[in-house]
């Protein structure tokens, strides 16, 4: 059996009273692409920065490439590339040397030459010494990207990283997303359904900050009914949930 | 390794824009009027002041200081990339010790520019230079202590106004100690308040040409202490997202 790069077990968070992530478990794969779904305030992006390390868990814990998020939080940070959801960045830097920054800063030997192979990856080399404040979204979205792979990460946690891009650039993200999982295990979430199936091997449900369902995509759909949508398996879901609350 | 990462950052950032040369126009401006006048007055009443400009500064950091810092973490909660240095595989204090390390290093360039004073003395009556050195040596170590009293407020708040302004409230409070002192009839009071100043530890003594073992002490303490604080303020962060 091939070992989990993220292993999930029992993961809670709560702020005060609320529970954001309830007693999350699951594992994701070498070369796997999960999809993280659920409606806003579902507790994605909370998962994500329990992972990414910038959340310490109030519950419950996780390995990232074998490393404990808590325990040994340096060494799973080193295995991590993370795009949050809003592309966080220096406007007053080139593309190259924010990328080269980054790449510095997670420790890369021959930063130079890995935020350049990056920045070709993203396709943005004809822009390498643009301010990152005259970029348009796309291209921040792509710059998100070479940040989180500059340094060969084996996990990605993306957060969101289609909201707010036109068709076609949501398109090459995705191509981008299932190019990336052939090698890596990558983690992105979505409140968007249709894309989830498009992309991902494996999706979770979240909602309420519990998983609610799992399963490919096609298997979570066939348990309703051949034809049925993501979004229908998902209303089910969720208005089976509704109803038990009552 | 990662502080001097992020010093070069800090350092790029203060070299690039315009607000650290208004800030650095407006010290020389300042030093330069009350240098000029007090030059003025050395011709007819008094001998010039060598420790004139160190003293200056050492109530100008009480404005300037918070100025030059405010933007330091408060700027990084804004635009979101704090999330990524703390997703980063770095320490808090790493960054923390960079950050201060860029502020400083552009403090220390505006002391040097001051250094022009020191020339234009030199070239017409004859300073006592070891006068002048300490209190360089002093306001140096002071204006550390001040930068540190900033970032702690900028780490503190996403608002570079509230952290402007809180600093300065800080450290116009730890400036004010010093006269405080003067205020208690009971000695030992005095000398609590005194000894808790920032001012108190450069005016006795940097600024009258004294180099003391313990005023040093006491602002690279000041300094340790600060960006501790700083980086347990960034950690805390985490705990509430």
């Amino acid at each position: 059996m091939t070992k989990a790069m993220i292993e999930v077990t029992r993961l809670t968070k709560r702020f005060g009273d609320r529970i954001a992530v309830d007693h999350v478990s699951f594992l994701a794969k070498p070369g796997e692409v999960v999809g993280l779904l659920g409606p806003n305030g579902a507790g994605k992006t909370t998962t994500m920065r329990m992972l990414t390390g910038f959340l310490p868990p109030s519950e419950g814990g996780a390995k990232i490439a074998g490393h404990d998020i808590a325990a040994d939080s340096l060494n799973a940070r080193r295995n991590v590339g993370y795009l949050p959801e809003r592309v966080p960045v220096y406007p007053d830097m080139t593309v190259r040397e924010y990328v080269f920054f980054w790449a510095r800063l997670r420790g890369q030997r021959d930063a130079r030459a890995r935020a350049d192979a990056v920045i070709a990856q993203v396709n943005l080399s004809e822009r390498r010494d643009t301010l990152i404040r005259n970029l348009s979204k796309g291209m921040r979205q792509r710059l998100g990207f070479a940040q989180a792979l500059v340094h060969d990460p084996p996990v990605l946690i993306l957060d969101e990283p289609t909201i707010g891009i036109d068709p076609r650039q949501v398109i090459e993200v995705r191509d981008t997303v299932r190019e990336l999982g052939r090698t890596k295990t990558v983690l992105f979430s979505t409140h968007i359904l249709s894309e989830a199936e498009h992309t991902c091997d494996r999706v979770i449900i979240l909602h309420q900050g519990r998983i609610v369902a799992q399963g490919q995509p096609s298997d979570l759909k066939r348990k309703l009914r051949p034809d049925a949508t993501l979004e229908e398996v998902f209303l089910s879901i969720v208005g089976a949930e509704r109803g038990a609350d009552k | 390794m990662t502080s001097w990462i992020v010093f070069r950052r800090e350092i790029a950032q203060f070299l690039t824009t315009p607000f650290a040369y208004v800030i650095g126009a407006a010290v020389l401006l300042l030093t330069g009027i009350l240098f000029n006048r007090d030059l003025n007055i050395s011709f007819s009443t008094k001998p010039a002041d060598p420790a004139l400009v160190p003293g200056i500064l050492s109530f100008a950091m009480v404005f300037f200081a918070p100025l030059l810092t405010m933007r330091m973490f408060a700027e990084e909660q804004r635009e979101g990339t704090m999330e990524l240095l703390l997703t980063a595989p770095v320490r808090e204090l790493s960054i923390v010790l960079g950050k201060f390390l860029g502020a400083w290093a552009y403090f220390t360039l505006l002391l040097l520019l001051t250094g022009v004073y020191q020339v234009i003395l030199l070239s017409i009556t004859a300073p006592d230079l070891g006068h002048a050195l300490s209190a360089y040596i002093g306001i140096w170590l002071y204006g550390g202590a001040t930068l540190t009293v900033g970032m702690v407020f900028s780490a503190l708040t996403e608002n570079q106004i509230v952290a402007a302004f809180l600093g300065m409230v800080a450290l116009m409070l730890l400036w004010l100690a010093d006269q405080a002192g003067q205020l208690f009839s009971n000695i030992d009071v005095a000398i609590i308040f005194r000894t808790m100043s920032l001012q108190g530890h450069f005016s006795t003594s940097f600024a009258s040409g004294l180099m003391r073992a313990e005023d040093v002490a006491f602002f690279a303490g000041i300094i340790a202490v600060m960006l501790f604080i700083t980086a347990q303020i960034l950690e805390s962060q985490r705990w509430h997202g």
